[in-house]
């Protein structure tokens, strides 16, 4: 253990508040310049519209900012925060956190959501949320002890730059012997180099005495912290029970719990196995299905897919139970023992590696044109330990190597390094230049975005190609669906609030696989209504994945199974046992709905949220090349030709392609209109004054800003 | 003998998983099976086999991510 000199620069002691029905009733809020820890009230207004979780870091972050802030100004704030529902250690997927700021990849509003137990052990200490504004110069800590009853910021020298270090160091400093009552937040030596920095989340893995990793990873949430000097934030507290949450009625609680948590244990070895596998079970699908990117997006399949599937990941994952948080019996945080890097300051150390999920095989393997499962291991591993995001990692690789193959960059721009794809060599150094904000990876570490604009401006690239292959929408990169055949799933990228994130919705299967919602009208609806559903796991501190990752046995017989309403039932009830709010359905739409728009006009106020920023790249609607056309040529000939009632006799391919592209664009256009008109909003894509007053978010500050945009 | 739930098949020479779906005469449209712990998807299920004394999973897939 390094030794580290901790010098106390600010405590604050506090009566610890019993938690009401799912709340703590308060918010916390630290300024580092100024070493300021204060507490603030949460009024039953804000619970009403903001519900918690996203809803109050929003509220937060809204009140925090103004239109003209970016993201690394002082008053940018970091918010985290549980729901009023997380930390119940009997439901299954309780324990999610959800982080916003302004983001440095899009200047806008940006949320991450991820596993580990610092939300729930924030709330449990007394605070919904956490709020941190300003800067400092010092090696900073923030400790939120929940047990003594104090939130303490400490300047802390000696600390390591990685993240596993950081995790375990202040996992031992801070636990008194009961190292599963720390939760660690940091990120890693990349993220201050890069404006892709992710968040790293502890939890603490009993069985295997280790502290484990998730990650908030989405749009440089990382590279803020960073940017703020913070090392780290500290969340410590005691034993987790289900009355902590003081629920409304914990008989009702508990009998829902037990059916969610038993259909598990019963379906999922049955359907997906996450409990084995986690999301990996994935890539050979998505693969089957022409889904799986390889070589930056340009195709959906490939050969060598399975050397990286489920079946192989199974060898590696070490056995056991693997919940990141307590109780959850999906528990599908797996990770590999006793790997060894090839490169690297790890290089020929025994390590964990949590992970890898699907994202990250798929965007630092197949993506790459890299097939080699412990490749994938040994990228996540660095990934997370430098504070990286492994899917914007992944995707602007991609990117860089397709330029390099395609002659936009050269060796000249690369340092020497041959990116074609393939090049594991080159994809591990880039990444290790990335975190040291050194070579070509500095550039590369600047996300996709500005890797065009450099790349047209310094190199002479050709911009419209670049503007056709660069996967990023808003500014982040896109994660790794193939979207082409999928206009739901386009429209899931494109629309999203923060960016190309399949958080919001992931519709690849009911559209395009299942062919559920042949019409423009019903893919506008299951845009209106995925995407408030998520919202609202987002709204209450909890992991979607037990929707619908794993249904019922007889859900398939159910009006619309997409939904998996029997689900939805359960988290109404469960909402209701815990908080005391009676609430349908319905009423989980109407909730996630006010946030949704909210955040939106919060897009609008930093000059984002109108109807050009919900442009994709080509890229993700249909082929960009003769090449790509001609590999899926019967199925694009067909296209033009049936659907579009297109005579292409004696049109050569790059024609077809053109043809294809026009027609493609039009109904992504056409998408966006019934989307926009399903949600309330102007043809523009802003929420109407009506959608507003019918949400009850028609406060002064809104309506303002919706002025400015000529709704009035 | 094949099996699927509660449900059990008679096996023949070359049945595929195709020819199991279709005596099975389940509408909803599967885009995965696991057959004897392996996963077959749908654009599979025309060539791929399933062995005599397999158990059958159908999986509702519809999610991810």
């Amino acid at each position: 253990m390094p030794e580290v000199k901790v010098k106390e620069i600010k405590t604050l002691s506090y009566a610890r508040p019993v938690i009401q029905r799912g709340y703590a009733n308060q918010t916390l809020h630290v300024d580092l310049s100024d070493s300021k820890i204060s507490i603030k009230p949460v009024s039953d207004k804000i619970k009403e519209i903001f519900v918690g979780g996203k809803g109050f870091d929003l509220w937060l972050l809204w009140n925090a900012v103004q239109g003209h802030t970016r993201w690394n100004d002082p008053e940018n704030a970091l918010c985290i925060a549980c729901g009023p529902l997380g930390g119940t250690p009997i439901y299954p997927g309780s324990g999610k956190s959800i982080v916003t700021s302004l983001s440095p990849t899009t200047n806008s509003v940006m949320d991450s959501n991820v596993g580990g137990y610092f939300g729930p052990y924030l709330k449990f200490s007394g605070f919904d949320a956490l709020e941190i504004q300003g800067k400092t110069e010092v090696p900073t800590v923030i400790l939120i002890d929940g047990i003594n009853q104090q939130v303490r910021i400490l300047e802390m020298n000696g600390l390591p730059e990685d993240a596993h270090g950081i995790s375990e160091t202040l996992t031992n400093h801070f636990s008194e012997g009961r190292p599963r009552n720390i939760s660690v937040v940091c990120t890693g030596s990349g993220a201050k180099n890069t404006l892709i920095g992710c968040l790293n989340f502890s939890w603490y893995d009993q069985r295997r005495s280790r502290s484990r990793l998730k990650q908030a990873g989405r749009g440089g949430l990382g590279t803020v912290f960073a940017d703020k000097g913070l090392k780290a934030i500290v969340a410590r507290w005691d034993t987790v029970t289900v009355a902590l949450n003081n629920p409304a009625d914990g008989a009702v609680l508990k009998k829902v719990a037990k059916l969610h948590s038993q259909e598990i244990v019963e379906q999922d070895p049955k359907q997906n196995q996450m409990s084995m596998v986690g999301t990996a079970h994935l890539v050979t699908i998505m693969n089957d299905f022409d889904l799986l990117p390889t070589h930056n997006f340009r195709y959906g399949r490939h050969p060598q897919a399975p050397n990286m599937g489920m079946e192989v990941y199974r060898l590696i994952f070490d056995k056991g139970y693997d919940g990141c948080w307590i109780g959850c019996t999906l528990a599908c945080s797996h990770g590999v023992k006793d790997f060894v890097p090839s490169t690297g300051p790890y290089r020929g150390s025994k390590i964990f590696v949590d992970g890898p999920e699907y994202e990250t095989i798929a965007g630092c393997g197949s993506n790459l044109g890299v097939f080699d499962p412990f490749h994938v291991i040994e990228m996540n591993f660095y990934c997370d330990t430098y504070g990286l995001d492994a899917i914007s990692v992944g995707t602007s690789i991609a990117f860089a190597m397709e330029c390099f193959e395609a002659g936009l960059i050269g060796e000249e721009h690369t340092g020497g390094m041959d990116l074609s794809f393939g090049n594991r060599a080159s994809s591990l150094d880039l990444l290790h230049q990335m975190a040291k904000g050194e070579g070509f990876g500095k550039i590369v570490g600047q996300g996709v975005r500005r890797m065009k604009e450099i790349f047209s401006k310094e190199y002479g690239a050709d911009r419209a190609i670049l503007e056709d292959i660069g996967m990023e929408a808003k500014g982040l990169e896109f994660s790794e669906y193939m979207s082409k055949e999928s206009l739901a799933q386009q429209g899931g990228y494109g629309l999203a609030l923060k960016g190309p994130q399949h958080d919001e919705a992931w519709l690849i299967f009911v559209d395009m696989v299942h062919n559920f919602m042949p019409s423009f009208e019903q893919k506008a609806e299951a845009l209106h209504w995925f995407p408030l559903f998520r919202t609202w796991f987002g709204l209450c501190g909890l992991c979607k994945l037990p929707w619908n990752d794993i249904v019922p046995a007889d859900n398939k017989l159910t009006p619309e199974p997409a939904k998996v309403m029997q689900h939805v039932k359960w988290y109404a009830e469960y909402f209701s046992a815990v908080t005391g709010r009676r609430i349908g359905p319905d009423d989980m739409i109407t909730m996630s709905e006010r946030v949704y728009n909210f955040q939106r006009i919060f897009c609008l106020k930093m000059g984002f949220g109108r109807r050009e920023h919900d442009a994709i790249p080509y890229r993700a609607m249909g082929p960009v090349t003769v090449e790509e056309y001609e590999s899926r040529s019967d199925r694009y000939d067909q296209q033009l030709q049936d659907v579009y009632q297109v005579d292409i006799e004696g049109k050569d391919t790059a024609e077809k392609v053109k043809m294809l592209r026009k027609r493609r664009e039009e109904r992504y256009e056409q998408l966006k209109d019934a989307v926009y008109d399903r949600r309330g909003w102007t043809m523009t894509g802003i929420p109407t004054l009506d959608t507003v007053r019918r949400l009850g978010i028609d406060f002064p500050e809104v309506l303002e800003v919706l002025k400015v945009h000529g709704v009035a | 003998m094949v099996r699927i739930a509660d449900r059990e098949f008679y096996w023949r020479e070359g049945m595929t998983v195709a020819d199991l779906l279709e005596e099975l005469g389940d509408p909803y449209p599967y885009a995965m099976v696991r057959v004897s712990g392996r996963l077959i998807s749908r654009p599979n299920f025309d060539q791929a086999a399933v062995p005599n004394n397999s158990e059958v999973f159908l999986i509702p897939l519809i999610s991810g991510g």
